[in-house]
C-alpha cells in the first residue's frame, strides 16, 4: 500500500515534492516515521492530497513550521505528513484596511518583515517567529507576551480558509475587521491542533506600528512580591502591551538578577512611555522593589522562552492556566514541590492573562516517578483553583503517565460531536488531540 | 410547524406555571403581540407562550419541556435586535430572560464579572463604574439591550475600532443546551482545554442555545479622553481622511461618521452643533493616558486638514464632548422628524473602499425614488445607510426592501460582509449566499448539528431558506412565515 500511496501522491504534486525513507526524518515524531511526507504548492493540491488519503484512509498530520508538532499524544498511526511551506504567499496587504491575507506557510518572521515595510504589524508574538507559521500559530493557538495587551490569535484572526477532511474548501469570517455573518467559523480553528480541517490561508487584522516600545525590569525580593506588584499594576492607569512575572532562574536568563522580577512593555508615543516607566518605578518602590535598565533587543526576544532557556535540560514544560492574582502562589507552590523531591523548576508567566509557563529540569530520565509526580501536583495547584493545565512538552515516557491535556468537563461531549460533525473518518490528526480527538 | 391548538396549550399551561410560576407564563394572544417582532418590525410572528424564568434550572426544564412537545424554542434578551433574531418560529415558547438580570459577582484584581443574562449592557458599567471599571463593548441600544443578546449577536459599538466586540471581552459562558443539559463553556481562565466552543456559541444568534451566566471581561477607565468634530465639504475627503488617520499609526478609540442629510435631520431635532452645510462629519474619539493626548489630538486634526477638512474642533469639556456624541447617538431619533419610518442597513466593507461604496449607496438608493441618511462606523468600515420611506405608500416598502438587497450585493462586491453587528437572523438568511459558498454554508450547518441536532432551539435563522444556496436573491421574497399569513410585514 505505501507505494500506492505515494505513487498517487507523486501523480498530484510530482514526485520531487513528496519525502519517503529517509528523507522523512525532520518528521519523526516520537520515535514514530510517517509512511511520507507530501508538499502541496497549491490549494488545489491541499485537497488532491486529502482526496488520496481519504481514499486510501490514511491519516494526515498537517506540518508548518514543525515548532509544536512535539505537542499532545502522537497520533495512533503516522500515516501522511502535509507539509504547508509552500504555501507560502502574501495573498493581499492593503495597508488602508489594516489587514492581511496569507497562506499557511508564510513564517511570522516573513509576515512581520513584510508588514513592517509598510508601517504595520500582526500584534501577535508568538516563540520561534523564524519557524512558526501562519496555519501552525493558528493551529497551537501560539502567542507570546504582548498578548497581555493585544490578545490571541481570536482576537486578530478575521478570516480563514480552511481544506476539509473531505477536501473541500471551505472559508469562514471574511476580509473586514468586523463581521458578523453566519457562525465565527475562525474561532473554531484556532487551537485546534490541525484536528477539524487544514488552514490554508488566513486574514488578520493589524495596527500600526507604534512610535516606540521598551521593556522595563522590576526587580523584586520575593515572587510574593512580584505578585504583589502585579496587582498593583494592573489596578493602576499604567496600559502595558507586556506584564510578565518571572522567578530567579527564568529572570537571569534574561540577565536580570533578582529572586523575582516583573516585566512591564510599554509602547506608544515616548512620552507615554516615559510617563509610565516613571510611574512604574513609584509602583516598585512601594513593594519593596526597584526598576532597571530597560532590556535590550535579545533580551526582549527572549521574553518568551525565558524559563526554557534558563533550563536547557528541561524533562518537561507544563502550562498552567489560572487567575491572575493566582500567578505568584502557583509558582511558589509549584518550585516547592518540584524542591520537595530534588528536582529543580523555572517559572515565567504572562501574568496579567494568569497564563503560566513551569519547566521541570531533571538531573537524569531515571527520575520518572519524580517527574510524574510533581507533574501531577503541578496539575494540582492549578484545578485547585478552578485552572487548567497542559503538558505542553515531555517525551513520551512521562505522557504516559501524566495526561497531556486537561479534563473538558461537561463541554467535552459537544467538542466531541463537532469533531465527528467534521471529521467522520477521523482522518486529521487522530488522536493528538485532548479526549482522543 | 404550526401554533398549538387551544386544547394543546390549555393543557400545557399548568406545566409552564409549575416550573416558572403563575406571573412567569404568557399565554393570551393579546399580551404576546408584545413579543411577536423585535427592533425589525418587518417580521411578526406570534408565540404559543412566553415565559419568564428565573434561573438556569428553570430554563433547563421549559427547554425540556419544549423537546418533550417538539416545540420550537428561543431566547430574548430586551428584543432590541435588528434582524428578526428572538422571533418565535410559527408558534413554541419564547423564554424572555429579563427576570435574569443580577451581576453574580465582580473580581477587580482579576478585571472579570459574572452576570446573568438579562443584565442590561449600560447596568454593568454603572455597577463598576464607581470602581474605576467599566464593561467596554457599547452597542447604540446599551441603555436597553441585554448582555445575552449581544452574546448572541457579538454586538459592536462606536468603540469596538480600539476594544473589539463582544467576543473579544467573553471568556466563559453557563449555557443551557438545546437538550436541556446545563453545561459551561470556557471559565474564567484565559485559556480552557479543547476547542473554543465560546468563542463559536458567541454570534451564534441564539441558535447553539441560551446562555444563563456569562464571565466577562471589565477593563479600567482610561485616564483621559478626547474627542474630536472634522467637517469635510465632500464626502470622499471624510472617507480619506479615516485611511489618513490610520495611515499615521493612531488607533483611535471611535471614528464615526454623519453624513449630511443625518446631520441636517440632527440639527432639526436637537442642535447639536455640526454645520448644517457640510457634506459629512467625522467624530473621532481618542483615550488613554492623559500624558500625549494633546499630540493625538494634534495628529488627528493634522490628518483630517491634509485630506481637506474644512474645520476641525476638538471638545473642550465634557459638557461639548458629549453634546457632540449626542448628535451621533441621537441620528435614528432624528431621523423620525423628517420620515414617518427608515429602515437600517447593517453592511462592512474594506475601509479604502469607503468613498465608492458610499456613492453607490445614493445612486442605488435614488434609483428607487428614495432618500438614504447614513451614520455609522466608519473607522471600522461598518455602514449603517438608513432608507427612510413612507410605508402608507403603496409599494414603498418593498422598494426599500429590493434597494437593501442591492446594497448587500454591493458590499459583498468589494470583498465586505452583509452584517457588521446586527446578526442574519430573518432578514438576512437569504442573502448568505451572497458571501458564503455552499461548502461554508455545509460546515456552518454541521456545527449548528453539533450544538442542536433537533433544531428545535431558534429554528429558520440564518441560513437561507432556498433549497439552491448557490442560486442569488437580490430583492424582496415573502418569508415562509408571511407565505402563509402568519406573520406580516407593515
Ligand atoms: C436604536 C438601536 C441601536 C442599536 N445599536 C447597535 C449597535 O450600535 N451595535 C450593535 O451591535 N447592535 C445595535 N443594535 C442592535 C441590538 O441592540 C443588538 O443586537 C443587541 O445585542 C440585542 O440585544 P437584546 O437584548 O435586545 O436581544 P434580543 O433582540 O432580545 O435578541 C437578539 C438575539 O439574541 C438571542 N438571545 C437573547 N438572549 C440570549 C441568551 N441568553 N442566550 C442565547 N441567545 C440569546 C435571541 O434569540 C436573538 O437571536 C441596536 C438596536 C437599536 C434598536
Amino acid at each position: 500500500m505505501p507505494s500506492t500511496l505515494v505513487e498517487k501522491l507523486a501523480a498530484v504534486v510530482g514526485p520531487d515534492h513528496v519525502a519517503t525513507g529517509v528523507a522523512l526524518s525532520p518528521y519523526v515524531i516520537e520515535g514514530r516515521t510517517p509512511e511520507a511526507a507530501v508538499f502541496p504548492g497549491t490549494v488545489d493540491d491541499v485537497r488532491a492530497v486529502l482526496g488520496v488519503a481519504a481514499a486510501l484512509a490514511v491519516p494526515v498530520v498537517p506540518w508548518g513550521g514543525g515548532t509544536a508538532a512535539g505537542v499532545g499524544m502522537p497520533t495512533t498511526w503516522s500515516g501522511l505528513v502535509l507539509g504547508l511551506g509552500r504555501l507560502n504567499r502574501i495573498l493581499e496587504h492593503e495597508p488602508g484596511d489594516l489587514t492581511v491575507t496569507a497562506e499557511a506557510g508564510v513564517t511570522i518572521a516573513q509576515l512581520q518583515a513584510a508588514l513592517g515595510a509598510k508601517g504595520q504589524w500582526l500584534s501577535l508574538d508568538p516563540p520561534d517567529a523564524d519557524r512558526a507559521t501562519v496555519g501552525g500559530v493558528i493551529a497551537a493557538n501560539a502567542s507570546g507576551p504582548r498578548r497581555h495587551l493585544y490578545g490571541t490569535a481570536r482576537d486578530l484572526l478575521i478570516g480563514v480558509s480552511v481544506v476539509t477532511a473531505e477536501g473541500e474548501v471551505v472559508r469562514g469570517g471574511g476580509k473586514v475587521v468586523k463581521n458578523v455573518a453566519g457562525y465565527d467559523l475562525p474561532k473554531l480553528y484556532i487551537g485546534s491542533y490541525g484536528t477539524l480541517g487544514i488552514v490554508v490561508e488566513a486574514t488578520f487584522k493589524l495596527r500600526p506600528r507604534p512610535d516606540d516600545e521598551r521593556f522595563v525590569p522590576v526587580m523584586l525580593s520575593s515572587v510574593k512580591d512580584a505578585g504583589a506588584a502585579l496587582r498593583s499594576v494592573m489596578g493602576s492607569d499604567l496600559v502595558p502591551t507586556v506584564l510578565e512575572l518571572l522567578d530567579a532562574d527564568a529572570a537571569r536568563a534574561l540577565g536580570v538578577t533578582a529572586a523575582a522580577a516583573l516585566v512591564v512593555g510599554f509602547d506608544g508615543l515616548t512620552e507615554q512611555i516615559d510617563w509610565q516607566a516613571t510611574e512604574l518605578a513609584r509602583i516598585a518602590a512601594a513593594h519593596g522593589g526597584r526598576t532597571g535598565a530597560a532590556l535590550g533587543g535579545g533580551a526582549t526576544a527572549r521574553l518568551a522562552t525565558a524559563a526554557r532557556d534558563a533550563c536547557p535540560a528541561a524533562a518537561s514544560v507544563m502550562r498552567l492556566s489560572v487567575l491572575p492574582t493566582q500567578v505568584a502562589e502557583t509558582i511558589e507552590h509549584g518550585g516547592a514541590a518540584a524542591k520537595a523531591r530534588g528536582l529543580t523548576s523555572a517559572w515565567s508567566a504572562h501574568a496579567g492573562v494568569g497564563v503560566v509557563t513551569a519547566v521541570l529540569a531533571a538531573p537524569d530520565v531515571a527520575r520518572a516517578t519524580d517527574i510524574a509526580a510533581v507533574l501531577g501536583e503541578w496539575r494540582g495547584v492549578a484545578r485547585a483553583g478552578g485552572g487548567f493545565a497542559t503538558l505542553e512538552w515531555a517525551p513520551l515516557a512521562v505522557k504516559a503517565s501524566v495526561p497531556v491535556w486537561d479534563d473538558l468537563g461537561a463541554a467535552g461531549r459537544v467538542m466531541q460531536r463537532i469533531k465527528a460533525e467534521l471529521d467522520p473518518n477521523n482522518l486529521l490528526n487522530p488522536g493528538r488531540f485532548v479526549g482522543g480527538m | 410547524m404550526a401554533p398549538l391548538s387551544n386544547d394543546r396549550k390549555r393543557a400545557l399551561r399548568p406545566e409552564l406555571d409549575a416550573l416558572v410560576g403563575t406571573d412567569g407564563v404568557l399565554s393570551d394572544p393579546d399580551e404576546l403581540l408584545v413579543y411577536e417582532s423585535d427592533g425589525l418590525t418587518l417580521f411578526r410572528a406570534l408565540a404559543d407562550f412566553v415565559v419568564f424564568p428565573r434561573s438556569a434550572e428553570q430554563v433547563a426544564a421549559v427547554v425540556k419541556l419544549a423537546n418533550r412537545e417538539d416545540l420550537p424554542f428561543v431566547a430574548r434578551g430586551a428584543g432590541t435586535g435588528l434582524s428578526g433574531g428572538c422571533l418565535p418560529a410559527e408558534g413554541g415558547i419564547v423564554l424572555s430572560l429579563m427576570r435574569m438580570n443580577r451581576v453574580l459577582e465582580v473580581d477587580y484584581d482579576n478585571q472579570i464579572a459574572v452576570v446573568e443574562p438579562g443584565l442590561v449592557n449600560l447596568h454593568l458599567s454603572w455597577r463598576v463604574g464607581p470602581q474605576g471599571y467599566y464593561y467596554a463593548p457599547d452597542p447604540s441600544s446599551q441603555q436597553a439591550c441585554t448582555i445575552g443578546g449581544n452574546i448572541a449577536n457579538n454586538s459592536g459599538g462606536p468603540h469596538t475600532l480600539k476594544y473589539g466586540v463582544t467576543t473579544n471581552h467573553v471568556l466563559g459562558l453557563e449555557v443551557v443546551m438545546p437538550d436541556g443539559e446545563i453545561l459551561w463553556l470556557g471559565g474564567k481562565t484565559r485559556e480552557t482545554p479543547g476547542y473554543d466552543v465560546t468563542g463559536v456559541f458567541v454570534g451564534s444568534e441564539g441558535t447553539f442555545g441560551i446562555a444563563t451566566k456569562i464571565v466577562v471581561r471589565i477593563l479600567k477607565k482610561p485616564q483621559a479622553v478626547k474627542t474630536v468634530l472634522a467637517v469635510f465639504d465632500q464626502v470622499e475627503h471624510a472617507s480619506a481622511a479615516v485611511s489618513e488617520i490610520i495611515a499615521r499609526g493612531l488607533v483611535p478609540a471611535a471614528i464615526e461618521m454623519i453624513d449630511h442629510l443625518t446631520i441636517q435631520a440632527v440639527e432639526d431635532a436637537f442642535g447639536c452643533g455640526y454645520p448644517r452645510d457640510a457634506a459629512a462629519a467625522l467624530l473621532i474619539e481618542v483615550d488613554g493616558l492623559a500624558v500625549g493626548m494633546d499630540a493625538q489630538t494634534e495628529r488627528i486634526v493634522a490628518a483630517c486638514r491634509e485630506r481637506g477638512a474644512r474645520d476641525t474642533r476638538v471638545a473642550r469639556d465634557e459638557a461639548e464632548r458629549q453634546l457632540l456624541w449626542k448628535g451621533r447617538k441621537s441620528a435614528f431619533g432624528a431621523y423620525g422628524r423628517v420620515s414617518p419610518a427608515y429602515m437600517v442597513m447593517d453592511g462592512v466593507i474594506p475601509r479604502t473602499k469607503l468613498p465608492y461604496v458610499l456613492g453607490r449607496v445614493n445612486e442605488i438608493v435614488a434609483a428607487y425614488g428614495l432618500r438614504v441618511g447614513n451614520v455609522f462606523h466608519a473607522g471600522d468600515g461598518n455602514l449603517h445607510p438608513n432608507i427612510l420611506y413612507d410605508p402608507r405608500k403603496p409599494g414603498e416598502e418593498a422598494r426599500v426592501v429590493q434597494a437593501g438587497a442591492e446594497i448587500m450585493k454591493l458590499c459583498a462586491d468589494v470583498g465586505g460582509s452583509i452584517s457588521g453587528e446586527h446578526g442574519i437572523g430573518l432578514e438576512k438568511a437569504d442573502f448568505m449566499p451572497f458571501i458564503f459558498s455552499a461548502a461554508d454554508l455545509g460546515v456552518m450547518a454541521r456545527l449548528k448539528r453539533a450544538f442542536n441536532p433537533t433544531n428545535l432551539c431558534n429554528p429558520g435563522k440564518i441560513f437561507p431558506t432556498k433549497k439552491s444556496c448557490g442560486e442569488v436573491a437580490v430583492g424582496y421574497r415573502p418569508h415562509p412565515i408571511e407565505a402563509k399569513g402568519l406573520a406580516q410585514r407593515f
